[in-house]
């Protein structure tokens, strides 16, 4: 199979995100920052010390994760389910002489370059505005975790966008999934907050060792490898799901 | 990519049938399309149009039957038929973020063209459509001929062989419709062109052939006068009364050589066994307020609701 037609949809993609860069950054920036305010700043004289460093400090890596994949995953979802419900322009792909694989890879892609390019986008104006530093050594540890994560996140946003046809369904299942799973990984609070009965069920969530695996990556420095194994695993199933999954429906 | 057969079809479909679940769609449907024609296919809503246009276009498989364009089966080589097809959907299916220029290099990349070849052809096509002087616009700020003249031009961009053309003037105001009319013209005999239209008219002014198709099955095929001529086996004239029509039009109901009489304000339709019958009629109506006598002329919408009936389909 070649990639030929994923990459000229991953580059119409490119092209229209070039385009709104500067309104979808706006948008993409303002909520994180919020929350880091809000917390970070308004909360560290209340909470101290997490894990050995400072709230602020302890959040941070988690807003920056939840950027890139909460971006993956909206890019593919709703990308997804625009261009087929809306547009029409899937069914235009393909009665070109492309795979629908091709198409499938090209919208992971595209939702995968989304969230890495808004998560740094985030972690660089966090760096920037606020008293979040981190050694700039450890960023490339930090983005072993970020690609499989944003990956990963994109496949999920692909599976969603192919089997949902209704726009309130994507909402609801990202209010009753995609949210809890993120929030429920230690984005705000270790996971030794949990009951001890419930932390190894946290603990199997890929979306934990996403969370606490780019933590350690960004704050102490190295590369967690259980945590990576696990992300990456989870990836490549979710990405061989959404490839068959998109397939069956197309072939529907 | 050279012709795959010898043989003179660009489309040949037998025993077709699809079946979703219970509901048979497509059942044991046959047709041959001659390479260069332009062929016309009729048919209600839910007869079956678009589940065939939709497995020559290898967007969609059949249960059974078999389906060459091209001398290319759809099941084993799809890359390679949609290499040679061009199809106009529906829906218009522009991407509605990126302008009409960018429309075309994309549908072109996909199709693998390089960018010298398709960049000339890009400005050839937008000029043919008249959409030259608006190519950097987003297709949503043109009105509906326009959007559909650019589906049009995305269609031809790689040369197809075979272009599918899918209700292409549905929600067109006759300008638009007619300059696509001029334009299907325009490119006939260079390529196969196969048409699913609601307008009989468009059939009647395009199509070399026309298919009727309904629950499924093909019903009849031929020119369009062939297929009128198929129908009448009588002859219908319209008679102007001035006056007593219902008297006049139940005399004729019960003259044996008289199919069928259609009485609307003060003119009935008078369906005869044949033209024969004529001076039968005009000797019972001697002395009645005839204003006028006309032989009607059979139109394609005529054969369409005679042989699909007239009930509204869901």
């Amino acid at each position: 199979m070649t990639l030929r037609g994923s990459f000229a949809i991953w580059r119409r993609d490119m092209l229209v995100l070039r385009r709104s860069i500067l309104s979808e950054m706006v948008a993409v920036v303002a909520y994180p920052l919020t929350i880091y305010l809000a917390f970070g700043i308004g909360m560290k004289g209340y909470i101290g010390l997490v894990d050995g460093v400072p709230y602020s400090l302890f959040i941070a890596p988690g807003l920056i994760t939840m950027t890139a994949v909460n971006a993956a995953y909206n890019e593919s979802v709703w990308s997804l389910w625009f261009h087929r419900r809306v547009q029409f322009t899937i069914e235009s792909y393909r009665v070109t002489p492309i795979s629908v694989s091709e198409i499938v890879i090209a919208k992971i892609l595209s939702g995968f370059t989304h969230g890495l390019t808004k998560g740094l986008v985030v972690g660089l104006v966090l760096f920037t505005i606020t008293p979040f530093r981190f050694p700039l050594e450890h960023l490339a540890s930090y983005l072993v975790f970020l690609v499989p994560g944003s990956a990963l996140f994109s496949c999920a946003g692909v599976i969603c966008g192919t089997v949902m046809d209704k726009p309130e369904t994507i909402g609801k299942v990202e209010a009753v999934f995609i949210m809890p799973l993120i929030f429920m990984s230690g984005l705000f609070f270790p996971l030794s907050s949990y009951p001890a009965a419930v932390i190894p069920w946290v603990r199997a969530l890929p979306t934990t060792a996403l969370f606490e695996g780019a933590r350690q990556a960004l704050v102490v420095g190295g590369i967690p490898y259980v945590f990576l194994l696990q992300v990456t695993v989870t990836a490549l199933v979710v990405f061989a799901s959404a490839v068959w999954i998109f397939r069956w429906k197309m072939s529907e | 990519m050279s012709p795959q057969n010898s043989s003179t079809a660009a489309i040949q479909v037998r025993s077709l049938t699809k079946r979703y679940g219970e509901l048979i769609a497509l059942n044991d449907f046959n047709l041959e399309v001659e390479r260069g024609s332009i062929f016309g296919l009729l048919g209600p809503n839910g007869a079956g149009k678009t589940t065939l246009i939709r497995i020559l276009t290898t967007l969609m498989r059949q249960s059974s039957g078999e389906v060459l364009i091209d001398g290319l089966d759809p099941q084993t080589h799809g890359r390679e038929i949609r290499t040679l097809i061009g199809v106009v959907s529906q829906e218009n299916s522009l991407d509605r973020y990126i302008t009409a220029r960018e429309n075309l290099e994309l549908h072109a990349r996909l199709h693998g063209m390089e960018s010298e070849r398709y960049r000339r052809r890009i400005d050839e096509l937008l000029e043919l459509m008249g959409l030259a002087g608006r190519q950097h616009d987003m297709p949503d700020t043109y009105s509906g001929g326009m959007q559909r003249r650019l589906v049009v031009a995305r269609a031809l961009l790689h040369e197809p062989r075979v272009l599918f053309l899918d209700e292409p003037t549905t929600g067109l105001d006759p300008q638009s419709r007619r300059a696509v009319w001029e334009y299907v013209r325009s490119i006939a005999g260079s390529m196969t062109i196969f048409l699913t239209t609601h307008y009989l008219e468009e059939a009647e002014q395009l199509c070399d052939r026309i298919a009727i198709m309904d629950h499924g099955r093909l019903i009849a095929l031929g020119s369009s006068q062939e297929l009128k001529d198929k129908l009448t086996g009588g002859t219908v004239y319209q008679i102007d009364f001035g006056g007593q029509i219902e008297h006049y039009a139940s005399l004729l109901r019960g003259m044996s050589c008289v199919k069928a009489v259609e009485v609307s304000e003060q003119s009935a339709c008078v369906s005869l066994e044949s033209w024969e019958c004529l001076s039968e009629v005009v000797s019972a109506l001697n002395g009645a307020p005839v204003r006028r006598i006309a032989l009607k002329e059979r139109t394609l919408e005529d054969v369409f609701m005679d042989l699909t009936g007239k009930g509204v389909r869901e």
